[in-house]
């Protein structure tokens, strides 16, 4: 089960609203590689895996990714306080505004909604983690992409430490998929998946 | 930077190094040194998170239910640099 800690990952303080930077930041909220898709991916992943290391990684992962899915949500709705119609109208927030006004809903910068489409719970070991491991990257780059984009140092800072949880949780899921095939067949990795053949826990390896 | 900032950030920061220890443990189970500051970081954290609860109201449910729960400010909300 989950438990609520009344308090963010990391601090997120922004004086100066900008909600042309809100609908940019939002697709880490609701978009192909934010927050909210890679938890339910880790989360998901985990029920399939056969190694107690992964199964406690992806817990942990899953977990703190809803954390930075919380962090998304405080930046963008900080970004979004007490604006004025005309801003609204001037910085393009306003396709936004029409449909949510200023609540916060998991879309991408392009205004695609959330789907769970864009991410994959295939029940095979290698295949998930390699998965993880691109998830992980794609989001860094999403991440220095809204880094070219944002000047305010109150928004860079709060970004910038969830681009380098990226980085941590690549390593990770890199050390985890070694651990998972020195628990395989060294000549061929292939030759079964774990998640799927053998599940009677004596034949497991 | 308020006391209850000043404290919050370094509940935060103590809660960090932990999770970021159990983490690499999921990995490295065996690893002593990282064993050892994992306990380090996350008796450190329960002793702040214990000092900040008792001044300023519960950051997760508790046994019995305390109204501070819903005091603001809640943690999406901006926290000026006066507050």
């Amino acid at each position: 089960m989950f438990m609520y800690e009344k308090k963010l990952q990391y601090p997120v303080n922004i004086k100066n609203p900008n909600p042309k930077l809100a609908q940019i930041i939002i697709t880490q909220y609701g978009g192909p590689d934010g927050e909210l898709g890679a938890s339910l991916r880790y989360l998901s992943q985990r029920f399939a895996m056969p190694y107690p290391e992964l199964k406690g990684l992806l817990t942990d992962i899953g977990t703190e990714e809803l954390g930075h899915l919380e962090m998304i949500g405080a930046i963008v709705y900080q970004l979004t306080r007490n604006l004025s119609l005309e801003e609204i109208k001037k910085s393009g927030f306003d396709t936004y505004f029409v449909d949510h006004t200023t609540g916060i809903y998991p879309v991408a910068a392009s205004g695609y909604p959330y789907t769970a489409a864009q991410f994959q719970s295939k029940g095979d070991v290698i295949t998930d983690l390699h998965e993880d491991l691109a998830a992980e990257q794609k989001a860094r780059t999403t991440y220095d992409n809204i880094l070219r984009l944002v000047d305010d140092p109150d928004v860079r800072d709060p970004i910038k430490f969830l681009r380098e949880r990226e980085i941590v949780h690549y390593q990770r899921f890199g050390e985890g998929l070694r651990l998972a095939t020195d628990k395989m067949d060294s000549k061929n990795f292939y030759a079964i998946n774990p998640a799927f053949d053998c599940t009677k826990p004596n034949k497991r390896r | 930077m308020s006391e209850r900032k000043k404290l919050l950030m370094r509940l935060q920061a103590t809660q960090f190094a932990a999770w970021e220890l159990h983490m690499f443990l999921d990995t490295h189970p065996c690893d002593r040194t990282a064993n050892e500051m994992f306990r380090k970081y996350t008796d450190e954290a329960k002793m702040l998170k214990t000092e900040f609860e008792k001044k300023y109201g519960p950051l997760t449910v508790s046994s019995s239910y305390e109204a501070s729960w819903l005091n603001d400010p809640w943690p999406w909300e901006h926290q000026g640099s006066c507050d």
